[in-house]
């Protein structure tokens, strides 16, 4: 079993000034590939910034992370760049596509900076809004399509160049529940394809669609389990 | 450098989806070039206009006259026709055309109406110096001076407004003016008429519209006469400056004058000198239009300010995405340098077309500087780089997480 992620000792501090935040107060723990965990816990117990830790948009002020194999702890902004276009795919909660650019235009993004020739990024590309039901939308803006919609063109934009590792700060947040399902579905689909997905959410019926649930309190983990299925 | 096409792409769909706004951004830089193109073409216009006013009097001609150092002259500062002929003599083919007589007003009389002219008086070979464009008949010519014929020629616009035609070669005029033995009024055979092709500005800037008329030389002058200056043309296979040392040598001594009395006047040295006036008052209306686009590039810089902050969240999703400072930079840097190339090309085509119309009303011959034009595109889209560095650099180094955030 390769591990993608290895994480000791992780602290975050933000300095806001007069007050330190201690956002992360030392974690460990270690994902596998092919794995499928969710992250939960209150708002402000530090899950977003472990995701963006994680995601390499940011560094933690103490301890190593190792991505595939590499400390990433003190990687420069560009090389941190090259890291989350090969092997990161991020979902945010508020999707974050660009606007007045359609949903194909947004699906070659990581491409383009991934330098992949044009005619190849636009059939990958098209693959990938097939692959997430989204043949018929292509040509969309953002503002043509449902959240649900958003979120799966925002998917297929993450799985772009192939990354080891899929990150998802509560992708179903601005979801109502039938979309929140498919997108799970959808998650869990791509897991079985054996991308290692991981998913910050604070409902537990997202949850149950992970097989492992690593739970947050005040950035601290408390509990880190298994999920038995009914 | 497949991103700088993408990039490239990404700046036209920026300055599309704002339309009016990249217009009016592009305002300032299209003014500023246009004002530049057509302030500096226009300065060449009239460089051009003047060299070939110049071209029109003769390059080789130089007038030649005596002058004292009190500034009073007497007879012995005048030319008589016995002097003019050992010029001749001595000089020979080194000069090519040489006069003692000048204009003078005369009146041309048919009927009830009158026309002032100029009389030129030419000897054989004026031709040779100064292209007369003879469109009926022929020019005055040796036998008319040798035979002190009262021969003249016209110009077409004399002919329309005496006669309503131009087709008058044979016919009679009477003429009022100043022979060489005192004003009289005679009979004057019409042997051709000719075409003045001047511009409207150029018959300005040569001085009056009065028309001229040929007439041979021996009319108002002949050895018995005494001339105030030299009419002359030097031989264009002649050293100018070895002549001129020569020449001015043997007036000298020919008149028993010192060498600094004698004026040896060329239109050439005021042509360098207008020329020289021209070209710096061009470049100094240039140097003000210039700052024109100065505040066209920090109108740019203000719009790429805005819309680097209006944008941050996109800066963001692309860092995000894996977007490096560079690619960041290069976009924004594309995206103004596109707007201001744009606005300096929309600029070019204003000045250019402004100076063309001038010139199609004016009838004048434009001159546009290509190098001029090229220089202008080069600086407007070299404005809209270092303008739109400042707001490229603060999109550049926006940090990811902060920039996800804005709202
Ligand atoms: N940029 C920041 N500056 C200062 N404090 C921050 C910043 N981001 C997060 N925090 C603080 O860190 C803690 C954890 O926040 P976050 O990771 O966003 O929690 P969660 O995603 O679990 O809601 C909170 O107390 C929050 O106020
Ligand atoms: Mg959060």
């Amino acid at each position: 079993m390769r591990e993608i992620i290895r994480i000791t000792n992780l602290e975050k501090v933000y300095d806001t000034g007069s007050v330190q935040v201690k956002a992360l107060k030392g974690i460990n723990f270690l994902v596998n590939e092919g794995e499928y965990v969710a992250i939960m816990g209150q708002s402000g117990s530090g899950k977003s910034t472990l995701m963006n830790i994680l995601g390499c948009l940011d560094r933690p002020t103490s301890g190593t992370y190792l991505l595939d194999g590499e400390d990433v702890s003190s990687y420069s902004d560009d090389k941190l760049s090259w890291l989350r276009n090969k092997k990161i795919g991020f979902v945010f909660q508020s999707f974050n596509l660009i606007s007045r650019t359609s949903s194909i235009k947004n699906v070659e993004l990581p491409m383009i900076y991934a330098k992949v020739p044009a005619t190849q990024r636009r059939k990958k590309a098209q693959e990938l809004l097939e692959k997430v039901g989204l043949s018929q939308r292509m040509d969309h803006m953002p503002n043509e399509l449902s959240g649900g919609q958003r979120q799966r063109v925002a998917i297929a934009r993450a799985l772009a160049n192939d990354p080891p590792l899929i990150l998802a700060d509560e992708p179903t947040g601005n979801l109502d529940t039938a979309s929140s399902v498919e997108i799970m579905e959808l998650f869990t689909k791509l897991n079985n394809e054996g991308a290692t997905v991981i998913i910050v959410t604070h409902e537990d019926d997202i949850a149950q669609f992970t097989k492992r649930i690593i739970r947050f309190r005040d950035g601290e983990i408390i509990s880190d389990s298994e999920v038995k299925k009914s | 450098m497949m991103l700088l096409w993408e990039n490239m792409k990404l700046a036209f769909s920026a300055i599309r989806i704002n339309k009016m706004r990249s217009f009016l951004t592009m305002l300032g830089i299209i003014i500023g070039i246009a004002a530049v193109i057509s302030i500096v073409s226009i300065g060449d216009t009239m460089r051009g206009v003047i060299a070939d006013q110049f071209a029109g009097i003769g390059v080789n001609r130089v007038d030649v006259y005596l002058q004292s150092d009190d500034d009073t002259y007497d007879d012995s500062d005048l030319f008589s026709g016995d002097d003019i002929d050992k010029i001749r003599d001595t000089f020979g083919s080194n000069i090519e055309y040489l006069s003692g007589a000048s204009n003078q007003k005369a009146v041309l009389i048919r009927n009830r109406t009158s026309e002032n002219v100029i009389f030129n008086p030419v000897r054989e070979g004026y031709t040779k110096v100064q292209p007369v464009d003879v469109v009926q008949g022929r020019m005055i010519d040796g036998k008319d001076n040798d035979g002190e014929k009262k021969n003249v020629v016209l110009e077409e616009k004399t002919a329309m407004k005496l006669f309503k035609t131009t087709n008058i070669v044979g016919r009679k005029i009477k003429v009022s003016y100043d022979s060489s033995s005192g004003s009289e009024v005679s009979e004057f055979s019409i042997v051709g008429v000719y075409r003045n092709s001047q511009t409207p500005l150029g018959k300005l800037l040569s001085g009056g519209s009065t028309e001229k008329a040929y007439i041979p030389e021996s009319l108002v002058f002949n050895s018995d006469s005494e001339a105030f200056d030299l009419d002359m043309f030097v031989s264009p296979d002649a050293n100018a400056q070895q002549f001129e040392k020569i020449f001015t040598g043997y007036v000298a001594r020919l008149k028993n004058k010192n060498i600094s009395n004698v004026v040896y006047y060329t239109a050439k040295s005021d042509m360098q000198s207008i020329d020289s006036i021209m070209s710096k008052l061009s470049a100094a209306v240039g140097a003000i239009a210039a700052i024109s686009l100065l505040v066209g590039g920090i109108g740019i810089m203000n719009i790429m300010l805005v819309s680097v902050t209006e944008r941050t969240r996109e800066i963001g999703i692309r860092k995000a995405l894996g977007a490096r400072t560079i690619d960041i930079l290069v976009q924004f840097l594309t995206e103004s340098a596109i707007i201001s190339a744009a606005g300096g090309v929309i600029g070019t085509s204003i000045g250019v077309g402004v100076v063309m119309i001038g010139g199609a009303v004016f009838g004048i011959r434009v001159i546009v500087n290509p190098i001029t034009v090229i220089v202008a595109v080069c600086f407007s889209a070299a404005v809209g780089i270092f303008f739109g560095m400042f707001p490229a650099r603060k999109a550049a180094k926006a940090d990811p997480i902060t920039a996800l955030r804005y709202e």
